[in-house]
């Protein structure tokens, strides 16, 4: 794919630096600074409401930052919204069409605007997804509407996807179709930003991930880096209760307790934890890491941190 | 300069346009056929002469069997701005704020154009939504030169130009509260209520002196309070459309500009 952007070139395709947005005394996003290099698929993970979407919304320049900057393809989302918004592919989260146009005239209008003549690439699209073009599109189902929004999303070759939840409502046959998709145009040094609260999908499509809870971005590393880091999940079992206080050991975290049981979660060496075992008279032990599963729900969970904090 | 939200938007509206031209078109020739029928009725005139207050109600001044005084009583007066003010104001309340709700604006907004560019699209959607229906009337009107309804081109037209310029006013003022409040229900209401109360301002001006002293803040005197169908619209009555129509339309835009786009 030879995409046609007119907005200038940077070696980052999206760069926010506190970027703050709040609708009086609602939440919205707070402090987000994050940095999407060219090429790469970015995974923008956080449960519903997190604020994904308005953050989504304000690199579009749909809406205006309270605080912050936001620079995409090199430029202001708000001031240069235009040359932004003609080498970008968006998709929106909660995907609402025209209900009385059929998927055929919503493509032709929203491609006529963007003064697209080559419809090749668009109707291919339409076919790999088998998206039902030729009824109103208020009869179709979410599924079939959302087959719209990618194909309008993608028919213009951007430069830069913006998918707010993708898959959503797609049967798991679509959605591998899409990560193929996916795939096949950052071949091609397409970027993808792409926000979901599916963990397998972000593990297998992106490179780098983002962590959004409650408006602010708890952690942006690699997938290798986030498993690299997490913590070790160690299980022990004694003959007799143990005496040892685990939780008192640094960088230990007791996630279950039983009485001749306990599963720890044990971040740096774990020569301490060994040791107090040994003393203890271990019987058996296992350890593991983390799993991604395991280390996002310790990100959403308000109470894992809150132990985090305490320890 | 594009119009591909322009004509997006004037096709999201067509069923309601072609409907409301359709059905205006009927009724204008409906009224101009039945004119030779009561043009003769002096008892129609009784009702209205020397009875100032039921004239001021009715929104006419003048003989009711006059080709202008019958035009206006039927149409010009009340029907057919309703009827306009029923199109901009439903498409003024949803070109921003419903189209929000909705979750469709975002479509129109991600596209590659600045939102002065939205704004001006929607204004000039506007501008055609308010047309056709008064276009029509006028081409049955001039149709009725057949039937004895001998009206002036110029005063046909200004009447025409004013329902329209009337229009656009409420509609851009339902733009601009919806854009404001990104509310549906609030720009229909407030620019309803607006409406209302300027079209009873205007009506109870000749009668009333209070209502007779605060006549100029009503749209609708300037527009209509001329009787333009017999008199033309004057130079001060444009002007004062004109600024209106052009200060509501520089809000617009300055509000679309700023607003918070689902």
């Amino acid at each position: 794919m030879a995409p046609g952007g007119r907005a200038s070139s940077s070696a980052t395709s999206v760069r926010t630096d506190d970027l703050t947005k709040r609708f009086g005394t609602r939440r919205g996003v707070e402090g987000v600074t994050i940095e999407v290099r060219d090429g790469e698929v970015f995974g923008f993970l956080g449960p519903n409401g997190a604020g994904k979407s308005t953050t989504i919304r304000l690199l579009m320049g749909l809406q205006r930052p309270s605080r912050g900057v936001a620079r995409v393809l090199g430029l202001d989302p708000v001031a240069d919204g235009a040359a932004v918004r003609r080498d970008v592919g968006y998709l929106p989260g909660e995907l609402a069409l025209f209900p009385r146009l059929t998927g055929r005239e919503t493509l032709e209008r929203l491609g006529g605007a963007r003064d697209l003549r080559d419809t090749g690439w668009r109707d291919s699209l339409i076919e790999r997804f088998g998206a039902e073009i030729d009824r109103p599109v208020r009869t179709l189902s979410k599924g079939n509407r959302q087959k719209i929004g990618l194909v309008q999303a993608f028919m213009h070759r951007p430069r830069l996807l913006i998918l707010d939840e993708p898959t959503s409502g797609l049967d798991p046959l679509l959605q591998e179709e899409f990560s193929r998709l996916i795939q096949e145009v950052s071949a091609d040094g397409v970027t993808v930003f792409l926000s979901s609260h599916d963990l397998d999908e972000v593990q297998r499509l992106a490179s780098t991930v983002a962590i959004i809870r409650e408006g602010h971005v708890v952690a942006v590393d690699t997938v290798d880096g986030l498993r690299r880091t997490a913590p070790q999940v160690i299980e022990l079992r004694f003959a007799h209760p143990p005496r040892t206080r685990f939780a008192d050991l640094p960088g230990v975290s007791v996630t279950a307790q039983g009485e001749r049981d306990v599963t720890l979660g044990v971040t740096g060496p774990v020569s301490a934890v060994l040791r107090a075992a040994l003393s203890d008279d271990v019987t058996g032990i296992t350890a593991r890491p983390v799993d991604l599963e395991e280390l996002f729900l310790r990100y959403y969970d308000p109470l894992t941190e809150e132990k985090d904090h305490a320890h | 300069m594009r119009t591909d939200v322009m004509r997006l938007d004037v096709r999201l509206r067509r069923r309601g346009l072609v409907g409301y031209t359709v059905g205006m078109g009927a009724y204008a020739v409906l009224v101009v056929a039945l004119y030779p029928t009561f043009k003769g009725d002096t008892g129609l005139d009784a009702i209205t002469s020397g009875n100032s207050s039921l004239s001021a109600l009715l929104g006419v001044s003048g003989p009711l069997t006059s080709p202008d005084g019958w035009m206006n009583a039927n149409i010009y007066a009340n029907f057919l701005p309703l009827v306009v003010l029923l199109m901009t104001i439903g498409y003024g309340a949803s070109a921003v704020a419903g189209q929000d709700e909705d979750g469709v604006l975002g479509l129109s907004a991600a596209l590659p154009l600045g939102r002065v560019s939205l704004a001006v699209q929607k204004i000039l959607a506007l501008v055609v939504i308010a047309t056709p229906v008064a276009a029509v009337t006028m081409l049955a009107a001039v149709a009725g030169r057949r039937s004895d309804i001998d009206l002036a081109t110029g005063p046909l037209v200004a009447a025409t130009a004013a329902v329209i310029g009337l229009g656009i006013v409420f509609g851009l003022l339902a733009l601009l509260v919806g854009a404001l409040s990104s509310s549906r229900t609030t720009a229909l209401g407030v620019t309803s209520a607006v409406a209302a109360l300027s079209y009873v301002i205007s009506a109870l001006a000749p009668v009333v002196h209070w209502v007779h002293a605060v006549r100029w803040l009503s749209p609708f005197y300037w527009a209509l309070g001329g009787e333009p169908l017999t008199r033309g619209i004057g130079a001060a009555a444009t002007w004062t459309l004109v600024l209106c129509i052009g200060g509501l339309a520089s809000a617009c835009v300055w509000a679309v500009d700023r607003m918070d786009v689902r």
